[in-house]
């Protein structure tokens, strides 16, 4: 037999690097670095590298599961569906289609998230949702407000043109760590780079001026910067004028946020406030680069609406180098969004609550009745379900039990469905809760296409088989919809994909052919259109063509540090791990390099307490306590403690607090205290 | 030749280690190591001229082949001198001895420089000083401004 190269797109953050998968007799045997690639030129981080460890590891889900006592016993997959049709239809006709919710995953792809939105909402049920409501929720509500599209302006080697690049809410070099050469690149080129973080990272290695705000007060730090712009005269005023409204509002509205006031707020220097200002303001392409530092706030939206602001008024925008760029976090966060695996969009960003959506798909599904949103949200689902308005939900490559914020609490949610079918890879901690498990696929078992943090569409190919019975998302979700009576005939992924290409205006173009050895940025109206990697630069999808700046008021965060709780704690990642850890975790050359679940704390908050690196302490919360090892740093100033959010431990202490708007929790802001172990 | 590394660059997000491993069958033979908070330096084998430890090995199993110090793993013992000869901790010892072998036998060269997501290795002895007299130049250009 021969070696054969499988171009794939990497399972991991929303980077979307290629590589190949060697396979030889139906066994994956390697990797090899995809030298042409658009984005990665052959790099990848820790986590791509060690991709092929999750394959054939011992946890791998290989039959149906159902559930019997404390255990599982392995069925059929006959037996499968027919629990998870019963299930799912008996739920459906004693408490009607709204008690269903359905929770699709960025990890899958389009077609596979495609086919999950149109199957809960051919059942009846507006509830569906993808866990970009846990990180990009408010990038999609923000900028569809400000600018009409959500999603980065300009694409990732785009940022090489950059001459400023302002990046806050964002440790890209340990999670997006192939953008940091461009990043790099724009450096060697002469560009300046800002970071705004409340800790110091190796993305701050790589910043000019490094701004570490108190955690939650980016809105008084974006204000700030807005008013010292408009103040000393840097404004854009003809691009204002052409291609915005609102000017004079915001205007008045960040007039009191002056260098000083602003430094109270935030604990950054005055003069560093006004140094980041002005170059941003006056390089010839400046470009915003953020992240979950952003989103995973009470404040959110309004994190995401004042960036548009500074952008907006400094006309950067809309030409090489400049834009508005929101970092995402897994593989197809943009995709699943794009496909309408969101409570409040149809495919292709057609309101929920819009009757002329509802007219649109009843007639291309040929569904007589189609249920308008908007419907409830990843984190609302979890909480109606503890309500007892859910009765049954079909999860499918999410981990809620240990991702949602307070996560006790959303475990007993869903230990209080009437059933819960959990389609997945590993026994993650959700599915421990599920009456029926479904052995998914990973990405090397099948075929599909991803859609990248920058909107460019790329096909993965299907290397191997899945393990045991182990099937593609896409046939099993096909499956459930036959067996609940559904006409649900897709034989391969190319045919949902010809199904997107009618339904979804944005990628009418991207046709099956065209993503052999290629890749297209949406929107891509036609079939000779050449896609589009440079949004708004004309002007704005939005009445008049104009966006829109919307003056934010500054709102602290939901908890401030107190007698009982004096440390804030905030949340990211590191390099070495993802996410809620299911496949990092289980991935020998990750999880030894960083084993533990761990708290950062500054070395003056650690004497005070008596505590020495490497102890064992206990955090705690109003929610619950968790153990972990302090690891003393500087990175940190006092008063801050800082977790990675890859283990359990971490969510049973974060606030269930959530943004108004776009329901997204605050993960990245609350108050625990922290004790030694004796 | 050797792998050379542009400290400026080096995200510490420990890349290469995991690529490294991943074709040497496990053995990594590059480290990222941390100097606290404030960079990142990944550690190999230098390719010395005068290697200490081909200066050792009493069987020639380590010796030099023109650059590059080259491992012959049928004469290695497995005494461990190389290791306490080697002034970097590059090589070490289990059952046999490991270190970076350039990845011989890999077309494309070094699995570490390839993987680098922020481009800090290079098999360019000159590419980090390059670049850094490149910003001044640039910099000088523009009278000091960005």
């Amino acid at each position: 037999m021969t070696k054969v190269l499988v171009p794939t797109v990497c399972p991991y953050c929303g980077a979307g690097c290629g590589f190949y998968v060697a396979a030889e007799r139906e066994k994956a045997i390697g990797i090899e670095y995809m030298l042409d690639h658009p984005v990665s030129q052959g790099a990848l981080c820790a986590k791509g590298n060690a991709a092929l460890e999750i394959l054939y590891h011992p946890d791998r889900l290989t039959s149906p599961l159902k559930r019997r006592g404390e255990g599982w016993a392995r069925i059929s997959w006959q037996e499968a569906l027919d629990l998870v049709a019963k299930g799912l239809g008996q739920a459906r006709k004693k408490h009607g289609p709204r008690s269903l919710a359905f929770l699709s995953s960025s990890k899958c792809s389009n077609e596979d998230n495609y086919l999950m939105q149109k199957l809960a909402r051919l059942l009846g049920s507006p509830h569906i949702d993808n866990c970009a409501r846990l990180c990009h929720a408010p990038s999609v509500v923000g900028l569809n407000k400000t600018l009409g599209a959500a999603g980065m302006t300009n694409p990732i080697p785009d940022i090489a043109s950059s001459r400023c690049i302002f990046i806050i809410g964002s440790n890209l070099a340990e999670n997006h760590p192939v953008i940091s050469r461009w990043v790099h690149r724009a450096k060697d080129r002469g560009a300046m780079v800002i970071v705004a973080d409340p800790r110091a990272t190796p993305t701050s290695w790589m910043a000019d001026v490094f701004l570490q705000l108190e955690p939650g007060t980016d809105v008084a730090l974006l204000n700030g910067m807005a008013h010292v712009i408009i103040n000393e005269g840097l404004i854009n005023r003809e691009y204002i004028a052409q291609k915005t409204k609102g000017f004079e509002a915001l205007s008045r509205a960040v007039k009191d946020f002056t260098p000083q006031r602003t430094a109270e707020i935030t604990g950054i220097a005055p003069e560093d406030i006004v140094r980041a200002a002005r170059a941003y303001a006056t390089s010839p392409a400046s470009a915003i680069l953020y992240s979950m530092g952003i989103t995973q706030h009470s404040t959110g939206t309004d994190n995401v609406q004042s960036i548009s602001n500074l952008a907006l008024i400094c006309g950067q925008m809309g030409r090489p180098g400049t834009g508005v760029m929101p970092l995402r976090g897994q593989n197809n966060v943009q995709g699943a969004c794009d496909m309408g695996a969101l409570a409040e969009f149809y495919p292709g960003y057609k309101k929920a609550d819009d009757p002329n959506t509802i007219r649109y798909f009843r007639e291309a599904w040929n569904a007589p009745d189609l249920p308008p949103g908007p419907g409830l949200t990843a984190t609302e689902m979890i909480e109606a379900a503890g309500a007892g308005e859910i009765k049954a939900m079909y999860i499918m490559g999410e981990d809620p039990a240990n991702s949602d914020p307070c996560s006790e609490h959303a475990r007993r949610s869903l230990e209080s469905l009437d059933f819960l079918v959990v389609q997945d890879i590993f026994m993650t901690a959700t599915a421990q809760l599920a009456d029926v498990v479904l052995p998914g696929a990973v990405w090397a078992e099948k075929e599909g296409s991803f859609t990248n943090t920058e909107r460019r569409v790329q096909w993965s190919h299907k290397a191997i088989e899945p393990p045991g019975e182990a099937r593609s998302d896409r046939g099993i979700i096909c499956d459930v919809a036959r067996s609940l009576g559904l006409q649900f005939d897709y034989p391969d992924a190319a045919s949902v994909l010809a199904e997107i290409n009618r339904t979804v205006p944005q990628y009418a173009g991207i046709l099956r052919e065209r993503l052999e050895g290629s890749s297209l940025v949406w929107p891509c109206p036609t079939v000779d259109h050449p896609g589009t990697p440079i949004l708004h630069r004309s002007g704005f999808n939005l009445a008049e063509g104009r966006a829109s700046l919307i003056p934010v008021p500054f709102s602290p965060a939901a908890e401030a540090a107190s007698r009982n709780h004096p440390f804030i704690l905030t949340t990211g990642r590191v390099a070495v791990h993802h996410n809620a850890g299911s496949m990092t975790r289980r991935s020998p050359s990750l999880i030894s390099r960083e084993p533990d679940l761990f708290v950062e704390m500054n070395r003056e908050d650690a004497a005070a307490l008596d505590v020495e690196d490497g102890d064992e302490v206990r955090v705690a919360t109003a929610r619950g306590e968790t153990a972990a090892y302090a690891r003393l740093t500087d990175r940190l100033k006092k008063g801050v403690v800082f977790m990675p959010f890859h283990f359990p431990g971490t969510n049973i202490l974060t606030t269930d607090a959530i943004d108004p708007e776009a329901r997204i929790p605050e993960f990245k802001v609350c108050a625990c205290n922290v004790f030694r172990r004796d | 030749m050797a792998v050379y590394i542009d400290i400026n660059r080096c995200i510490g997000c420990r890349s290469c280690e995991v690529a490294c491993q991943r074709v040497h069958g496990g053995h990594g033979h590059i480290n990222v190591h941390y100097v606290r908070e404030y960079a990142a330096v990944p550690v190999l084998c230098h390719h010395c001229q005068e290697a200490g430890c081909t200066m050792v090995c009493f069987t020639g199993a380590l010796h030099k082949e023109g650059e590059c110090t080259a491992f012959d793993v049928e004469k290695c013992t497995g005494c461990g001198l190389c290791a306490l000869a080697c002034p970097f901790g590059v090589v070490w010892t289990d059952k046999i001895a490991h270190k970076c072998d350039l990845c011989q036998g890999r077309e494309e060269g070094p699995a570490c420089i390839a993987t680098c997501p922020a481009n800090a290795l290079s098999d360019d002895f000159d590419l980090a000083t390059r670049r850094a007299r490149e910003r001044a130049v640039r910099a000088a250009a523009v009278g000091g401004k960005r």
